[in-house]
């Protein structure tokens, strides 16, 4: 008989982790009131929405959505440049390859955890209450949201740079800035360019909804419509937003080709 | 044992990879076949599982027909034929054990392997194999954490867990140094004594073919070009076979 | 001095009046003046002094725990949908394991849905499943069957065949190549990204509130709108103390799962 090794016991996650899963999903779709037979007389209903949804009114969208349209897309523009930009130098502060000082390094990356956490909904709700309500709100908001993405990426980028650069301009005398400057700087700036495009496509796509709460843009038009059930207006509303990020998408995917 | 007849193989662009090979293999033979890379060695090879199925001819394993079986045929007939590879193959997150069952994949019910509920029986073959080639201790440790040789044992005891009648290996030592090399090579002939099953190597290693075959298959652009005893071989055989003098990259050599 | 390629110049130029310029236009465009930039920090820190101190009188916390925790099982159940229907989809939408064109079409289907945010979705369900809870897991997962085929696909489609290629020589069927050489290889990664949509699904509930999609949202504009700040910031506080634990937690499984254990022999 042949000595057999001895067999490992069962991982614990997936010995105790799988079933916990599975017993707090079905909790969950209780709590949630997912209910099959309810579910299935609730589909009866889909007409309401499905009817006027795929009978789009495109000249009323484009009579009265386009100023809105316009509104959201400069909102994304505005957010994604001046927070992916004032997110630049605090992905530096963020990352311990370039920021030595542990109690700095410990408050510029919790700072940004903590942007993180709030979504961008939440951000627009409190912005309209104290700058009131219109785009400005709306473009704040955002600007929380690019900053929290951008500062995330940014920083993870950075931490797995090649210090090397950057101990040779400080050794050579260089201020810690002006050695961030040259050697640090250079080599996340394809990366830089690339989240920024993608942010600025998540901004769009978010810039949308701000209206809801009166952060301007078109979604003010879309939840006045959606009360009345006029699924016929606001699905050619989508589908201009997302030809809109069909050709941000496109164009990023060749302007990418060209830098990289 | 294993026939091949009149078999070509064209692969779609018009590249010819074998062309009318005839040759018959005995039960219990160790051909290692030599040759270029791209003179044929790996379609031969695949040709006898039908991994690659030849154009022309027919390839017979123990009486049938490969190249035209049906699939249920060609399952049982995959069954008996195991295979190593240049790169192990090694699913690299699971563990040896489960490796080496996955060569009772075609002899246990679906359910059975889903649910890890393997018969004993199965479990015991491999463990068998994975004794056979001394590696039976790292049966719980993942793939990705074994050196070279050792993926390469585990491939071999996988292939043995299939109870084979032929073991085919392509290349198998190609990515390995010296020393490791010859141990596999020892462990495959080792193997083909005591069980008697038919083993066909494909090496480019002039050397080791030389130190461990019987019998040596050369292969040039396609064509049979030597089929004789690894001890009537000589370099000018060799040059033959590949078409140039012999380069220090055609040997192994010793460990440094 | 050798100057930088003529192309590579005009391209950053470009990009930056590009930038530039649809900046300023976009700043004259929605009327931000400077004064509204100068006045911003003091009204944001009004604001946020007036949230101070906190709401944490038992009515608050009775009303806030039940609806943050309401986020909590969107999230998850939502996820749960998302992860269960997209990983069979994925196998369809994998080059390397469906003939082309299925793989093609399921990928254009997986776009389509991706399209639409969660909260449009939500808007979507609302007449046909009323306010509440399922209607925003409804939205959170159908948008994550989207997400998640898409990146599960692409894992499937970058494993190494060789694997594959063992078991089919041995004998085994498709279904055994599937199960036993596909599956092992994409599991930690596809269970990675499935942890990584709860946490972005939980910030998508929080936000579905704000529809009546059950969840926290619809505490925190009521709270602003009936000028309740100490309250409306205890639902922020409970929200990103929630958001935090389940990110920390979820972060650190997902880093396990990825390395594997190591078992010493």
């Amino acid at each position: 008989m042949i000595n057999l090794p001895k067999k490992p016991p069962p991982s614990l996650m997936v010995f105790a982790g799988i079933p916990t899963a599975v017993l707090f999903s079905y909790y969950c779709f209780f709590k949630v009131g997912f209910n099959l037979t309810d579910f299935k007389e609730n589909l009866e209903n889909r007409y309401l929405v499905t009817d006027p949804l795929f009978n789009p009114k495109w000249s009323w969208a484009i009579e009265n959505a386009s100023e809105a349209l316009v509104e959201t897309i400069q909102i994304a523009i505005l957010a994604s440049v001046v927070g992916c930009f004032v997110a630049l130098p605090l992905s530096f502060y963020a990352s311990q390859t370039t920021n030595q000082n542990k109690i700095s390094y410990f408050l510029y990356k919790s700072f940004l955890n903590l942007v993180r956490t709030i979504p961008d909904l939440f951000w627009a709700m409190m912005f309209t209450v104290a700058v009131g309500l219109g785009p400005f709100a709306g473009v704040l908001a955002l600007v929380m949201f690019s900053l929290a993405i951008m500062g995330k990426l940014l920083s993870e980028t950075i931490d797995s740079i090649d210090p090397g650069p950057l101990e040779a301009a400080k050794s050579s005398g260089a201020s810690h800035n002006q050695s961030v400057f040259t050697s640090a700087l250079p080599q996340v700036l394809p990366n830089f360019t690339a989240y920024f495009l993608y942010i600025f496509e998540l901004c769009i796509r978010a810039s949308v909804i701000l209206g809801l709460v009166g952060a301007g843009g078109v979604g003010r038009i879309i939840e006045t419509q959606r009360i009345f059930l006029r699924f016929d207006r606001i699905s050619p509303i989508i589908v201009l937003i997302l030809l809109v990020v069909i050709l941000i998408e496109q164009f990023s995917v060749w302007l990418r080709r060209r830098i990289l | 044992m294993i026939k091949f007849e009149n078999v070509g193989v064209v692969y779609p662009g018009g590249v010819k990879a074998l062309d009318n090979i005839n040759l018959e293999i005995n039960e219990g033979d160790f051909v290692i076949i030599v040759g270029l890379s791209g003179a044929g060695k790996s379609t031969l090879l695949r040709s006898i599982n039908n991994l690659v199925k030849p154009t022309d001819g027919n390839v017979f394993v123990d009486g049938k027909n490969v190249t035209n079986a049906s699939k249920k045929e060609l399952k049982q007939i995959r069954s008996d034929i195991g295979m190593i590879f240049q790169t192990f193959n090694l699913v690299n997150r699971s563990n040896v054990l489960k490796n080496v069952l996955t060569g009772r994949l075609s002899q246990v019910s679906t359910i059975r392997s889903i649910t890890g509920l393997w018969p004993k029986e199965d479990k015991q073959i491999a463990f068998e194999s994975l004794e056979r080639v001394e590696i039976l201790e790292k049966a719980y440790v993942r793939g990705s954490n074994l050196s070279g040789g050792q993926q390469q044992r585990v491939g071999i005891a996988r292939a043995l867990a299939q109870k084979p009648t032929v073991m085919l290996a392509d290349e198998p030592v190609a990515s390995l140094d010296p020393v490791t090399s010859r141990v596999v090579m020892s462990y495959l002939k080792k193997i083909n004594q005591e069980l008697g099953i038919t083993t066909i190597v494909n090496l480019h290693f002039l050397d080791l073919a030389k130190e461990f075959g019987t019998r040596l298959i050369g292969l040039r652009e396609g064509n049979l070009v030597y089929d004789g005893s690894v001890d009537d071989v000589s370099d000018a055989d060799f040059e033959n076979i590949y078409g140039r003098s012999i380069k220090s990259s055609d040997l192994i050599g010793e460990d440094d | 001095m050798p100057k930088q390629p003529v192309q590579q110049r005009i391209l950053k130029y470009t990009i930056t009046a590009l930038i530039v310029i649809g900046s300023i236009w976009s700043a004259s465009g929605l009327e931000i003046t400077l004064e509204k930039i100068l006045k911003a920090p003091e009204q944001i820190a009004i604001l946020v002094g007036a949230m101070f101190p906190l709401d944490l009188s038992s009515e608050a916390i009775e009303r806030i725990l039940p609806k943050v925790a309401e986020s909590l099982f969107i999230a998850w159940a939502g996820t749960v949908i998302g992860a269960v229907f997209s990983f069979p989809i994925s196998f369809l939408a994998a080059n390397n394991v469906a003939a082309n064109y299925i793989s093609e079409t399921t990928k254009q289907i997986l776009n389509g849905i991706r399209a639409f945010p969660e909260l449009i979705l939500a808007f979507v369900f609302l007449p046909i499943t009323g306010l509440g809870a399922l209607t925003g897991t409804l939205a959170i997962g159908i948008h994550s069957i989207g997400t998640l085929g898409k990146l599960s696909s692409e894992v499937i489609e970058g494993i190494d065949e060789g694997p594959l290629e063992a078991i089919k020589s041995s004998g085994g069927s498709k279904i055994n190549e599937l199960l036993f050489g596909v599956v092992p290889q994409v599991m930690p990664t596809i269970t990675s990204y499935w942890l990584y949509r709860f946490e972005i699904n939980l910030r998508a509930s929080a936000v579905l509130g704000v529809v009546g999609a059950g969840g926290v949202g619809a505490e925190l504009i009521n709270q602003l709108r009936f000028r309740d700040f100490p309250r409306a910031g205890t639902v922020l506080v409970a929200t990103v103390v929630l958001v935090l634990t389940v990110d920390t937690i979820s972060a650190a499984i997902r880093r396990r799962i990825i390395k594997g254990r190591s078992i010493k022999v």
